[in-house]
């Protein structure tokens, strides 16, 4: 039944607030947790034992009559509701301390699980106008996720990430409608085989511009990334986590690879117009990076590089490629999700993101200053931690693919990102503990935990990568490569 | 066809308005004005349920929200635009006119569209029974904006401003 992936957390979402005012914080703990937990395993159990015979495509019944919804589950998807639940489980285990000072938790959590369910769905649909519509509901969610914390900064990050957001999903829809105007269909398939009748390829080309710059624009890709340092930053970190872990992967990576791969084709121009938007992103970004002072700006910038280096592997079009780029993405959720756990730890520890005022808060945040640097070396692709593997299959695949010159600036992209998160390291953990600092505490209980939760399996896909990606990640690449 | 263009032109000059005007009001009211002739346009297009949803919910509920919004917010609250929004605007809307004329009207006299199947059922059947799923999505639509209002319009006592 995987319609539950998006039904239960919409049900839960729905009760959340009404739950809220019999219990302000116990009940809405537990329930939102309980609902995330529940579908994570269930992705990890049940679904993969359903698709073990191939691609599903599910019809749900309402009251014993079937009803016109069609979803559909193969390894693509089911790689993506998995990372997606593995990071919002610890995302809502951390916000049961985080969320405390926020006030109305039940609401906080209803809108998180509004965006699950809107990734979810996003990832099951196989039809361009429902794609289109579970964008908005994650989106919708998100706008408020952001503009959470109700000051200046937050509203105006909230307000700005709203408008970029609208033209994006203009361009999408345009797309959409020129799409089933010469198709006359909205399912891929369908529109896939259409598109092979009309042999269109100007108007095709056009609608892949516009898919580009709406998915572009969702994924922060350079020069589509304006909203992106504001609006991640300014949220709860939580939410940061959520949205630089999988919101941009969701509803920018995954639709443009979904429907370059299994509605246009992907043409050799189109891949190499994704490398280069990748690769741009990668060097730009990382240099953008380095100059911040602010430790949420700073791992801002670096998810739009690291974005550039999931869309850099996907635009090969190679298998290897595919899969490294996948990969990647599944090391960046983690990583981010868990570097922006520990920068929201130490943002409530000490009140403050500038890293020129912190400084030798390892000696008393040791657990999160040893998760952060667990998630630092990750994405800056140390050994044996699953940002190398990821990174390395991607290089791999460039050289493989004759793309040498692509390969030198992932390379040279990968020492910068090593150099940002130094800094990073050494400016807010490593050095003399400042006089004002003594008297910090590490994170409470389900702050450190999620992040150490998430730390172990930065390190364990590190370690058993061969698993990893013969179990997940080799059956994503696949069903993308060889489409429903 | 003539009638069509005036209505067309007439959309757009509508819409200018709406951005350039610095009364709200005005603002508002052009807005309404546009999305009037665009859904006498959905009409004359054979769209007639798009066209009543246009009327109904853009030119009439949602002006009449804006209307609200405008009447309870506080005088002296205006915050002043920057200036380069005048320069700015005209400057995209040109460019934009000029791709219109020359790019767009012959890219869109060469879309080819396959026989499209016969429209399956009506209206209600097909936002009912085809297109099911997306109910659902409009639904968590609506539920994510209940409670956004929710979270936006909370009491804020609790929140301390770092």
């Amino acid at each position: 039944m995987i319609f539950l992936y998006i039904g239960l957390p919409l049900a839960v979402s729905a009760v959340l607030p009404l739950v809220g005012k019999a219990s302000k914080r116990v009940l809405p703990d537990i329930l939102a947790n309980a609902a995330l937990a529940g579908l994570l395993v269930y992705a990890a159990t049940g679904a993969r034992a359903l698709l073990a015979q191939g691609p599903i495509v599910q019809q749900v019944r309402w009251l014993g009559e079937a009803v016109n919804i069609r979803i559909a589950l193969d390894g693509f998807s089911l790689f993506m509701l998995m990372a997606i639940q593995l990071v919002s489980l610890c995302v809502g285990l951390y916000s049961i301390n985080y969320m405390e000072h926020y006030g109305a938790k039940a609401n906080y959590y209803a809108l998180l699980l509004v965006m699950v369910a809107g990734m979810n769905g996003l990832v099951l649909s196989q039809d361009l106008f429902s794609v289109y519509i579970f964008l908005e509901v994650a989106a919708v969610a998100s706008y408020a996720l952001v503009a959470y914390g109700l000051g200046a900064e937050e509203l105006e990050a909230s307000f700005k990430y709203l408008m970029l957001s609208v033209v994006a999903s203009a361009a999408v829809l345009t797309a959409i409608a020129i799409l089933y105007g010469m198709t006359g269909a909205l399912g891929f398939d369908g529109v896939a085989a259409g598109l092979r009748l009309l042999e269109a390829n100007t108007v095709t080309g056009i609608a892949a511009a516009l898919f580009l710059m709406g998915f572009g624009l969702k994924a922060a890709l350079i020069p589509f990334h304006a909203w992106l340092p504001d609006a991640h930053p300014s949220a709860p970190a939580p939410i940061s986590a959520i949205l630089s872990g999988l919101l941009i992967k969701v509803s920018g990576v995954y639709a443009i690879a979904r429907i370059f791969y299994h509605v246009l084709g992907l043409t050799p121009a189109l891949s190499q117009i994704l490398m280069w938007l990748g690769a741009v992103s990668i060097v730009v970004a990382a240099f953008l990076a380095l100059g911040q002072s602010d430790m949420k700006r700073m791992l801002a910038y670096s998810s739009i590089s690291q974005v550039g280096y999931v869309v850099l592997g996907i635009g090969i079009g190679t298998p290897l490629g595919v899969a490294g780029g996948l990969f990647h993405l599944l090391n960046h959720a983690l990583a981010k999700g868990l570097l922006f756990l520990t920068s929201g730890s130490v943002q409530q520890a000490t009140g403050t993101r500038n890293l020129d005022e912190m400084g030798g808060l390892a000696k008393r945040m040791p657990w999160t200053a040893g998760t952060n640097l667990i998630g630092a070396l990750s994405i800056s692709g140390v050994p044996p931690l699953g940002g190398f593997w990821s990174k390395l299959i991607i290089i791999i695949a460039l050289i493989q693919s004759g793309e040498a010159a692509l390969a030198v600036i992932a390379v040279l992209a990968s020492v910068l990102t090593l150099w940002y998160y130094l800094i990073m390291q050494r400016k807010a953990f490593f050095g003399k503990l400042a006089e004002r600092w003594v008297k910090v505490k590490e994170a409470p209980f389900w702050m450190t935990a999620a992040s150490v939760l998430l730390a172990l399996l930065v390190i364990g896909v590190g370690l058993w990568f061969a698993t990893v990606f013969s179990t997940w990640i080799q059956p994503a690449a696949d069903s993308l490569a060889k489409g429903f | 066809m003539t009638f069509q263009i005036i209505l067309l032109v007439a959309m757009l000059a509508a819409s200018a308005f709406a951005i350039l005007a610095k009364d709200l009001l005005k603002a508002a009211v052009a807005l309404a004005v546009s999305s009037l002739i665009l859904g006498i346009i959905f009409f004359r297009m054979g769209a007639p349920y798009a066209g009543v949803f246009e009327i109904s919910v853009v030119a009439g509920l949602i002006t009449v929200l804006f209307m609200l919004t405008i009447a309870l917010t506080k005088q002296g609250d205006d915050v002043r635009e920057s200036k380069t929004v005048k320069i700015i605007f005209p400057l995209f809307f040109i460019v934009f006119a000029l791709i219109d004329l020359f790019v767009m009207r012959g890219i869109l006299a060469r879309i080819p569209a396959l026989e499209g199947a016969a429209e399956a059922g009506t209206f209600g059947e097909v936002l009912w029974k085809e297109r099911s799923f997306d109910l659902i999505g409009q639904l968590a639509v609506i539920l994510a904006g209940v409670l956004s209002v929710l979270a936006l319009f909370r009491k804020r006592d609790r929140h301390d401003h770092e």
